[in-house]
């Protein structure tokens, strides 16, 4: 068995459940949305984006998990030793115009996750939800929550986010992650929304939508941050890249690079090329992992990005989750296998600990 | 390799899925238009549940079609509830991937009763 941390998995978040956690007066807005049966991803004032396509017959059921024991067991069902824990629904949350109302929400959340999620079931870390429309409130509400060490991480909602997370009015949780010692965690999901990446709504179904979505995403808001230099301007800083796979990171990395040699002057915040910083405190997750008809080509771009770079992640029970064999069938070495799957996960998230630390835990399961 | 009786042609009628299981191995049986299959209950892609999945149509759209959508062959493919990829029953091929194929077992009706030799 290889020691397996899935850097991505979520939880059902639904209005009713995060309302005993929200203060007056915004939880009788929870309240008042609990109980309506909205579809995934759909919900007024809550996850807001438009689902533009019609059911097509044959398509898979929607998964979600409700609680802490039903995530541990499954988590050990598909071999993963350690979970971190997303939202489902509040992917969409950066959507939420009103920030007050936004702030409220994320510190339920935040509450919610430490009070049903992180406190019996062995092997479960949560990621704190950012809440990008109050950056100052985030940031105070990071280093109280911080404290809390099953917290391993501050998700930053990535999708309909605006301004990209590179401006600067977000410094202040930046500083606040890196005053923590806990990375940044950039995740999005597929949004119709008037902010980048935007105008999916001119794709005529989800197939295209989901093409762009999350790798638009993340290669707007890799440049984003690079193009103020939060690397350079957040030194101590660890900012993982999640759910567009790993393929697109080659490509951002070269690119990056060499437009840097011709603009150098025009980002000298950057005092060593865009390739040097992401090698060093930037990492990219696998799911949703390619599958190239020859896996070696896989295992090669792995190398192109770095062995040390890439973590695993299944984005557990979503439609499109990777199980870890997706993973571990990849012909490539058993060392390697190891660092995908669980120690470069070490390197970034610190506070979950090492496998002899938890062997008791892993025996019991295994 | 042995045959194995899994129940008579009255509990397999047309239309039908069921999981059943054969010296421990799951198995999903599956008559279509009245010829019976029989499959592993394991995704050749990420191993996934397979059979579990949905019987239904598909979705065409060709040149025959002259570019309209067309649902065609309701109950000849299976979807795996894991990744929602297509299956075509009678030849165990995936729709959108011609190298992802899952295999069949020989299935035979004998005297009314059903085998699946494994």
């Amino acid at each position: 068995m290889v020691f397996t941390v899935d850097c991505d998995v979520h939880v059902n978040d639904t209005p009713g459940a995060l309302a005993p956690y929200c203060d007056l007066p915004w939880r009788h807005s929870l309240e008042d949305l609990d109980g309506a049966n909205y579809p995934y991803l759909q919900i007024p004032g809550f996850a807001p984006n438009f689902r533009l396509d019609p059911p097509i017959r044959g398509m898979h059921p929607y998964r979600s998990v409700n609680t802490a024991r039903e995530m541990r067991e499954e988590l050990t069902e598909i071999g993963v030793d350690v979970g971190i824990l997303f939202p489902d629904h509040l992917l969409l949350f950066a959507a939420i115009p009103h920030p007050e109302y936004a702030l409220f929400l994320s510190r339920a959340y935040n509450r919610w996750l430490l009070d049903r999620w992180l406190r019996d079931e062995p092997g479960l870390y949560g990621a704190l939800l950012a809440c990008p429309q109050d950056p100052e409130g985030s940031a105070r509400d990071i280093e109280e929550f911080a404290r809390e060490d099953r917290i391993v991480a501050i998700y930053l909602p990535t999708a309909g986010v605006n301004p990209l997370w590179g401006h600067r009015r977000y410094d202040p949780i930046f500083a606040a992650a890196e005053a923590a010692d806990l990375p940044v965690v950039l995740h999005s999901v597929t949004i119709v929304s008037p902010v980048f990446p935007c105008q999916l709504e001119q794709f005529e179904n989800h197939f295209a939508r989901q093409m762009l979505g999350h790798s638009f995403a993340m290669m707007a808001n890799l440049v984003s941050i690079m193009h103020t230099g939060v690397p350079a301007r957040f030194p101590n800083l660890r900012i993982v890249f999640t759910e567009a796979g790993i393929a697109w990171a080659p490509y951002m990395k070269w690119r990056l690079d060499k437009y840097y040699h011709e603009y150098r002057r025009m980002v000298p915040v950057l005092e060593r090329r865009p390739s040097e910083y992401m090698s060093e405190r930037i990492w990219v997750s696998t799911q949703p992992i390619e599958e190239p008809d020859d896996p070696s080509h896989l295992v090669e771009t792995i190398r192109h990005i770095g062995e040390d770079r890439v973590v695993f992640a299944s984005d557990w029970p979503h439609h499109d989750f990777d199980h870890p064999r997706a993973l571990l069938r990849l012909p490539m070495p058993q060392d390697l296998k190891r660092k995908i799957m669980g120690e470069n996960a070490l390197r970034v998230f610190t506070r979950i600990p090492a496998p002899s630390a938890v062997g008791a835990d892993s025996e019991e399961r295994a | 390799m042995a045959e194995h009786v899994i129940g008579t042609i009255d509990d397999f009628p047309p239309g039908s899925s069921r999981l059943v299981k054969v010296r421990n191995v799951e198995i999903g049986v599956f008559n279509v238009g009245g010829t019976l299959y029989a499959l592993p209950n394991i995704c050749p892609h990420q191993a996934g549940p397979l059979c579990e999945g949905t019987v239904n149509g598909t979705m065409i759209c060709n040149a025959a079609t002259e570019w309209k959508h067309q649902w065609v062959r309701d109950g000849e493919f299976l979807t795996c509830p894991w990744h929602g990829i297509e299956f075509e029953i009678a030849t165990g091929r995936a729709l959108a991937n011609p190298r992802l194929r899952v295999r069949q077992y020989p299935i035979s009706v004998d005297q009314g009763l059903v085998k699946i030799t494994l």
